[in-house]
């Protein structure tokens, strides 16, 4: 076979092997992520220890490994990469959002800052230099909000005070973390970082949000098949390439792109195609390319361990007081009465403990951060491995946290349930003593 | 009336001249309760969801299709990055309220637009109903049904050899 046959081989054993994982992890409840990046962990190393040769499994890019397949690939990851921000923002109902109360905002903004200065200044005191320790401190910034939702989801406390507040915090969330990578591969000094940032804002942003309507008329008019999806991803690319052109982060341009056609019902129409070509086709593959990265190799020596230790510790530490220190200060809106109550501090951790897990927008930082030099090739393997095992410890630990948390909550409404079941047993009985009476 | 000449009125008819008025739509607010909303799903396609009766601005609606993701259990949501939002329908999820579980973003047309405007966005978005909308406020809609019975009463009324 030649050379494009075995990268179309490997993209197809990619796929199946992503989607079979992705089935085995979620009967266990847990993100469908994991199973795979397991899987490309698992391809990567069959090359990285010699068992498949690199031109017959070329799913790693990087490290040595830079032919024209490997980079094909490491661009097919990075479409994934651009759809996943895209879908996430087109997914995001900004209506919704302006709704976010003082306690959410608050929270959001201790909680990314917290975890993003920890990291930055342990980074830096175990010798990293500060760009990249700041790369290293975005990475712990986002929260993976699908985890929680299925938890709180699973014991029955979504719909209350805290777990809609944490939801909107996890959205901004994504927010923070996704814009500040910027700062981490952005080139030039602040100053003139700052003014392409607005710059970016304005031209994307501000006449997107306004011209967007006129657009997807014009493609309504072309009475072409697919027109407006394709006019929407054309659009996508274009802010993507500005993006990557000012930042060296494309993912910025394809969220806007994503969040202004969110407002429109023809934008959100077009979700369920860019579904169907990012989870059928091209997310998969970017996250079996990132699991692709982790060489084990890198865990001969005791760096990597104790980088995943250090980003570990922070990211759980990091999240529970940020977040659940800043939900604490506002008292939930209650007035001072209510900041010393007991109540006051579990439904803080609450929100604290809910900010914990963290999944594609962490390793969608980490890519960046690689791709646009912020974390130096010398390291990336490093951090590679240190992001998968924080990602995989806070996905593991989130749940039993959670359940512990919210022990007073479930037990209350066992409870209930119970009384209601004694409640019913009791009208039954009643009406059966009736009906034997009037017999 | 022949076939031809029928499609060709029918194209050019305002949506205003064949639109329901709303007392005859079904519409919640978007504080009704999810097990009511359920019961008009029984008998119509769609509903749907206002802020308050007074007002009638257009919240979002709840179409059939909708049912599946209010209905199934959580494993059989995804909780992923782009798929949160269809989870969030879920009955276990605790939606409770019409609001909860509505798309907020209903294909929407204006009052002055033909038929043949609203058979494109029909088309075009895969879309069997549409509001119809005077700024916010919902004053009437669009569905297939409706298309259907106004072509064939257009067909019946010129007298053509319809043949059912």
């Amino acid at each position: 076979m030649e050379g494009v046959a075995w990268l179309l081989a490997t993209i197809g054993i990619a796929l199946i092997l992503a989607k079979i994982s992705d089935s085995i992890i979620e009967r266990f409840e847990l993100p469908g992520v994991l199973g795979e990046l397991i899987m490309g962990m698992i391809l990567g190393n069959l090359v990285y220890f010699g068992y498949v040769a690199p031109d017959y499994l070329p799913i790693v890019s990087g490290m040595g490994y830079e032919s024209v397949l490997n980079q094909i690939a490491e661009f097919l990851a990075k479409l994934g990469i651009i759809f996943l921000l895209f879908l996430g923002a087109l997914d995001t109902d900004i209506e919704q959002l302006k709704k976010t109360g003082v306690t959410a905002t608050v929270s959001t903004i201790l909680g990314v800052s917290v975890p993003l200065l920890l990291g930055w200044w342990a980074l830096m005191a175990m010798g990293y230099p500060s760009r990249e320790a700041f790369a290293g401190g975005v990475l712990l910034t986002a929260t993976s909000i699908g985890l929680t939702v299925r938890v709180m989801m699973d014991l029955g406390v979504l719909r209350s005070e805290v777990g809609a507040a944490s939801l909107s915090a996890s959205v901004m969330d994504d927010f923070l973390g996704i814009a500040l990578v910027i700062f981490a591969v952005g080139t030039g000094g602040l100053f003139e970082l700052s003014i392409k940032i607005v710059a970016f804002f304005i031209i994307t942003g501000v006449l997107g949000w306004y011209f967007i309507d006129h657009y997807i008329r014009f493609a309504e008019r072309l009475h072409v098949e697919k027109g407006i999806l394709g006019m929407a991803i054309g659009m996508m690319f274009l802010f993507a390439a500005l993006a990557e052109g000012w930042f060296v982060a494309a993912i910025e341009g394809a969220f806007m792109m994503g969040l202004i056609l969110s407002k429109l019902p023809e934008g959100k129409r077009i979700m369920e195609d860019v579904r169907a070509i990012g989870y059928g086709l091209l997310i998969p593959f970017f996250f079996v390319h990132t699991g692709a990265m982790l060489n084990l190799k890198v865990f001969e020596n005791a760096d990597a361990i104790t980088l995943a230790a250090v980003l570990s510790v922070i990211a759980i530490v990091g999240k529970i007081v940020g977040r659940g220190f800043g939900a604490w200060i506002t008292a939930w809106g209650r007035g001072r009465d209510f900041l010393f109550t007991r109540k006051n501090f579990w439904m803080s951790l609450q929100m604290g403990i809910g900010s914990v897990p963290r999944t594609e927008v962490a390793l969608v930082d980490l890519m960046v951060a690689i791709h646009g030099g912020a974390i130096p090739p010398g390291d990336a393997p490093k951090f590679i491995a240190a992001t998968l095992i924080f990602i995989t410890v806070s996905v593991l630990i989130t749940p039993p946290l959670l359940k512990w948390a919210f022990k007073e909550e479930i037990e209350k409404a066992k409870a209930e349930k119970a009384a209601q079941k004694v409640g019913r047993i009791q009208e039954t009985k009643e009406k059966i003593k009736e009906l034997k009476g009037s017999e | 009336m022949d076939v031809e000449a029928a499609l060709e009125k029918f194209h050019s008819l305002k949506v205003s001249q064949i639109m329901p008025k709303p007392d005859t739509m079904p519409i919640v607010t978007a504080d009704s309760d999810l097990l009511n909303v359920l019961k008009l799903l029984r008998t119509r396609h769609h509903v749907w969801v206002v802020k308050d009766r007074g007002s009638m601005e257009l919240v979002g609606v709840i179409r059939y299709m909708d049912v599946i993701d209010i209905l199934l259990p959580p494993e059989s949501h995804r909780f992923k990055l782009g798929m949160t939002s269809r989870s969030m329908r879920s009955l276990l999820s605790g939606a409770a309220r019409a609001e909860d579980v509505a798309d907020r973003h209903p294909l929407t047309i204006e009052e002055d637009a033909t038929v043949l405007d609203a058979l494109n966005k029909m088309r075009r978005y895969k879309a069997q109903v549409l509001a119809v909308v005077e700024g916010e406020r919902l004053v009437g809609e669009i569905s297939l049904r409706i298309l259907i019975d106004e072509f064939l009463r257009l067909l019946r009324v010129g007298g053509a050899q319809w043949k059912g």
